[in-house]
């Protein structure tokens, strides 16, 4: 402080020549003028005006205090929309950012669950693998890391296909997936059988078990919650970074892209990677909410839902992929609501038509709406209905 | 805090105050404090007082070494920016004239200029301002040195020994500051009041620029009388407030609400990047000190028009709703003065919410605090819509002659449709004979430049300044000027008619971008209009109307009776003899370096009525249309 003093006060009066303080690159800005940017941190803000910090402040509180109002089976319903939600983004970066098209999502969801269930299982088991670590961190890591690396694995093939081949060539994996975990009876347990999926477990106590104040699911929603909250803000990191730009790039032509100096196959391979490690933990926080894995779960369907997701919700935007996956974890809690508006559907499995096969005809009619009125999905509807407020009161 | 104070007037004694002295004492009291801001590559930079004080003294010091003394004249062409106001008061600092030059001044203009002056030194600001100058260079010989500051085009490529680029400029400017400090302190302790202060070139709508001579006491009378306490707004300007600068610098007007205002007050000036992105720019800084041309505000009008217009059918009708009810609280604030009544309140209330409060943010007009309007005259319709939005335009009148102090309106005391009452510095009365506002105060200035002649015709032997307006001066103190005098027409019928009102009436239409009056010695009015071609055109479109060029935009038919229907609608609030019986459209956009406008964008009517002699006789051809 004493030093610069004098010094201020000699540029001041001019005594001295030359000694001027350097221009300021942090400048400061006046109050109330959220357009006038003086650093470029203020621009590149995540939350750059008062509108979204407000917003989103109001809706986390909201969503913190939900599990006070909802009863449990709804909680678990959220839970599980914020879960699907991790995984939607994983597909999102790698399909909707990076522009490759990914139908094995679904495979890379079994990896992360059964990476998990073995290294939480039981070492005493017989039937199936176990390491016994319930720690929940360590599980979680695990189901990524080893989801990554396979991603990294099948990562090669997209740098040589694109398009329409590379969404074969990925369904294959999900078959050669769905093969594996049927057969491979002492990682999954076979058919039928099953297998424990890993358990919850923070400091030696298990979330997903009543404990004195909670009950397990609205413990299993926090979890969840700040799980997503974890990953969202990751995954908008990736993508407003070098690294989003550089699959951004890749998307929307590769041939431009390397000619910028941008290393493809690597951008490529990256991507794999973050979008598997993302369905892997997606995978092992899912199976951990459910407790059971079923082998036969993770086929194809389960890999339409999410692209389902991202279509619905909106490619390319981490807010849109939560949206897309809340909207489909929700979709049959309100389908299951319907028997009783339209008579012609029942609600049993076994007559025809029944409210199942009407749920899985939704997906892929919505699928089509909205690519063709809403191309840019449920954030885009979001987007259109801010801009009308924004220009008010004109159109412009 | 409590040692600048005293060591301040231990370090100058008895110094003349100028402009200069105000930021070297702002640059003490708060040298953090936040100057200027320019917007750099999306940011807007900010220069404090103590940065903008060391570089006005590098200037100085510059100067000094490129040999410039007192009295000696520096030219400066640019854009505003921060190296304008350096360099101005830089040459103020060490006793010079600052010359400004504006940037679309064709280089025989800028050559006259220089010429007229005797500048010996040139700061130019890029490579197109620097070619003007050294396009003639035999009738400039005093022109020893031309300072660039946009380097591009210029180094490596020019070899004029004259040039020399800002930063070269400045490092001898530090080189002899490190020789000889405080030698620019002495400098500034020998300017006294009477000293030439700067030129400043009045466009003149005809004939060529005349250099009026401004001394530093009439810049501090003026900054006196607008500034202080009892000036244009009440609490007055400070550091706190912000200005957006975008009139050319060399205008007496900007220059009193960019560079003085800005050493006087300490208000934050921000420069915008250009004139084209003045609405950006606007709606970034928000200011809350906003000068204004008519030509700028007609233009915000008519863009909240067209915007209305083609909004949504359920925007446009709630828009609609909204601006009519603003336009009701302008019309009652107008009759009462400014006083609110219980209705016009919850008008105000219901229009805020409607369609104010959004409207003002667009406009980038949300924060403003005083709003004021000058330069040329400007219709009523203009200012009363936009005191329907709550904010109060301010008409003030002065002219460069007079250091562009005569009279104000301020608030608490305005009258719309007036330019206030003279401020109390300045004596203003009405020549009995014809009609001529004449002012008389420390703010007249000493004459114009190598013209003893112009001079004399301007002041009179009682030191009265003859504004060449005519005015009428209302028993409670208000001006109004009804036009300048030599464009006051006389009709065949011997009927006196001020062009200006009507063509402000026609301006008030958004498609209306010039017209101009004709009918001195004429059997009755006709009018020479000029079309926007950003609405007419946006218009054409939505009518499905073909058009290739702005020529053939105004041949059309269809834009004929589009211009037809403002000329009736203002002919029906005329007298018979005052209404436009027949007008053509002019079939080009007026320039500047056509000679059909003034620098400042003001029609030279002469140049007019020659270059356009066939549309205005084929309008006396045995009637026109309508």
């Amino acid at each position: 402080m004493t030093a610069t003093e004098p010094r201020r006060a000699e540029a001041a009066t001019g005594s001295t020549p030359g000694t001027g303080p350097t221009a300021r690159s942090g400048g400061r800005r006046p109050r109330g003028r959220p357009a006038m940017y003086t650093t470029y941190a203020q621009d590149m803000a995540l939350l750059n005006t008062r509108g979204k910090k407000v917003g989103l402040g109001a809706l986390l509180v909201l969503a913190v205090l939900l599990p006070f109002v909802l009863q449990d089976d709804l909680l678990r319903l959220l839970a599980t929309g914020c879960v699907l939600s991790i995984g939607a983004i994983g597909l999102n970066l790698v399909t909707g950012y990076a522009g490759q098209v990914s139908l094995g999502h679904a495979f890379f969801l079994g990896v992360g669950a059964y990476t998990a269930s073995v290294v939480a299982g039981d070492p005493e088991d017989e039937e199936v693998w176990g390491l016994g670590i319930t720690f929940l961190p360590v599980w979680l890591l695990a189901a990524g890391v080893v989801a990554a690396v396979l991603g990294l694995v099948v990562a090669p093939l997209a740098s040589r296909l694109r398009g329409l081949y590379l969404a074969i060539v990925t369904l294959g994996l999900v078959f050669i997936g769905e093969h594996v975990f049927r057969e491979w009876d002492s990682l999954t347990g076979g058919v039928g059988v099953g297998r424990q999926a890993a358990e919850p477990v923070l400091f030696g106590m298990d979330l997903s078990r009543r404990s004195e104040s909670f009950s397990g699911d609205q413990q299993m929603y926090w979890l969840m919650l700040a799980m997503l909250l974890l990953f969202a803000l990751v995954g908008r990191n990736i993508a407003r970074s070098a690294m989003g730009r550089s699959f951004a790039a890749v998307r929307d032509r590769d041939i431009a892209a390397e000619i910028t100096g941008v290393d493809v196959r690597r951008v490529k391979r990256r991507a794999f990677v973050v979008s598997s490690f993302y369905a892997g933990c997606a995978g092992a926080l899912w199976y951990s909410i459910l407790g059971f894995i079923d082998p036969s779960s993770f086929g194809l369907l389960l890999s339409v839902q999410f692209i389902a997701m991202v279509l619905i919700g909106g490619v390319a935007t981490i807010s849109g992929s939560i949206m897309g996956a809340f909207f489909i974890a929700l979709l049959p809690r309100l389908t299951r609501e319907l028997p009783a508006y339209l008579p012609f559907l029942s609600s049993s499995a076994t007559d025809t038509p029944n409210v199942f096969q009407f749920e899985t005809l939704l997906y892929g009619l919505l699928i089509v709406l909205f690519l063709i009125f809403e191309p840019r999905g449920l954030y885009g509807v979001w987007i259109r209905v801010r801009n009308y407020w924004k220009a008010w009161p004109f159109s412009y | 805090m409590t040692t600048t104070a005293p060591r301040r007037t231990s370090d100058a004694p008895a110094v003349t105050t100028t402009v200069v002295t105000r930021v070297r004492d702002r640059a003490a009291a708060t040298p953090d404090g936040v100057a200027m801001r320019t917007k750099e590559l999306g940011l807007w930079r900010e220069t404090s007082w103590a940065e903008y004080w060391d570089e006005v003294q590098d200037v100085a010091h510059a100067l000094l070494a490129l040999g410039v003394g007192r009295g000696d004249r520096v030219a400066v062409q640019s854009e505003n920016r921060r190296e304008w106001l350096t360099a101005d008061l830089g040459t103020v600092a060490i006793g010079g004239v600052t010359v400004g030059l504006y940037p679309t001044n064709p280089a025989a203009e800028v050559v006259h200029v220089l010429a007229d002056s005797g500048a010996t030194v040139l700061v130019a600001e890029d490579q197109e301002q620097v070619d003007k100058a050294l396009e003639v260079t035999g009738r400039t010989p005093d022109l020893r040195h031309v300072v660039y500051v946009e380097p591009r085009g210029i180094r490596g490529r020019y070899t004029d020994p004259r040039l020399l680029s800002w930063s070269d400029f400045l490092a001898r400017g530090r080189e002899h500051r490190a020789a000889y400090p405080g030698l620019v302190d002495e400098t500034m302790a020998q300017t006294r009041p009477g000293d030439l202060m700067t030129l400043i070139y009045t466009s003149g709508t005809t004939g060529l620029p005349k250099g009026a001579m401004l001394s530093v006491a009439n810049v501090e009378a003026t900054v006196g009388a607008l500034t202080g306490a009892g000036g244009l707004l009440d609490p007055p300007a400070g550091p706190r407030d912000l200005s957006l600068s975008y009139l050319p610098l060399c205008h007496v007007a900007e220059r009193i609400f960019t560079t003085w205002n800005n050493a006087a007050t300490g208000i934050q000036v921000n420069f915008a990047e250009s004139i084209d992105t003045v609405p950006a720019n606007l709606r970034e800084i928000q200011p809350t000190f906003f000068f204004a041309v008519p030509r700028i505000w007609e233009k915000l009008l008519a863009t909240v028009q067209v915007k209305q217009a083609a909004a949504s059918p359920l925007k446009g009708a709630i828009a609609g709703a909204g601006l009519k009810l603003a336009g009701e609280v302008g019309k009652t604030l107008a009759a009462t003065g400014g006083r609110h009544t219980a209705g016009s309140r919850l008008r105000y209330a219901l229009a805020w919410v409607l369609v104010v409060r959004a409207l003002r943010e667009r406009l980038g007009l949300r924060r403003v605090r005083w709003a004021g309007c000058g330069a040329a005259p400007v219709s009523i319709d203009v200012l009363q819509f936009f005191l329907g939005l709550g904010i109060p335009v301010y008409e003030v009148y002065g002219m460069t002659e007079n250091t562009a102090s005569a009279t104000a309106n301020r608030p608490g005391t305005w009258k719309l449709g007036s330019v206030g009452v003279a401020h109390d510095s300045v004596e203003l009365r009405i020549d009995p004979a014809t009609g001529e506002i004449l002012t008389r105060g420390p703010a007249t200035f000493q004459g114009y430049w190598n013209r003893p002649d112009a001079t004399a015709e301007a002041i009179d032997g009682e030191g009265w300044l003859h504004t060449g307006d005519v005015g009428v001066l209302e028993d409670d103190g208000f001006l109004r000027v009804t036009d300048r005098m030599k464009d006051i027409m006389i009709t065949a019928g011997g009927k006196n008619v001020a062009p200006s009102e009507i063509e402000n009436a026609l301006k008030v239409s958004p498609y209306v971008k010039e017209a101009v009056l004709i009918g001195d010695r004429r059997p009755y009015l006709t009018a020479l209009i000029g079309i926007e071609p950003d609405t007419v055109s946006d218009w054409a479109q939505q009518q499905r109307i073909a058009f290739t060029t702005y020529r053939d935009l105004t041949e059309k038919k269809e834009v004929l009776d589009l211009v037809q229907g403002i000329v009736t609608d203002v002919n029906s609030r005329l007298a018979t003899v005052e209404q436009v019986k027949a007008f053509r459209l002019l079939p080009k956009l007026l320039d500047h370096e056509d000679g059909e406008l003034t620098a400042t964008q003001k029609v030279r009517r002469a140049a007019m009525a020659e270059r356009f002699s066939g549309l205005v006789e084929s309008m006396y051809r045995g009637g026109g249309r309508g």
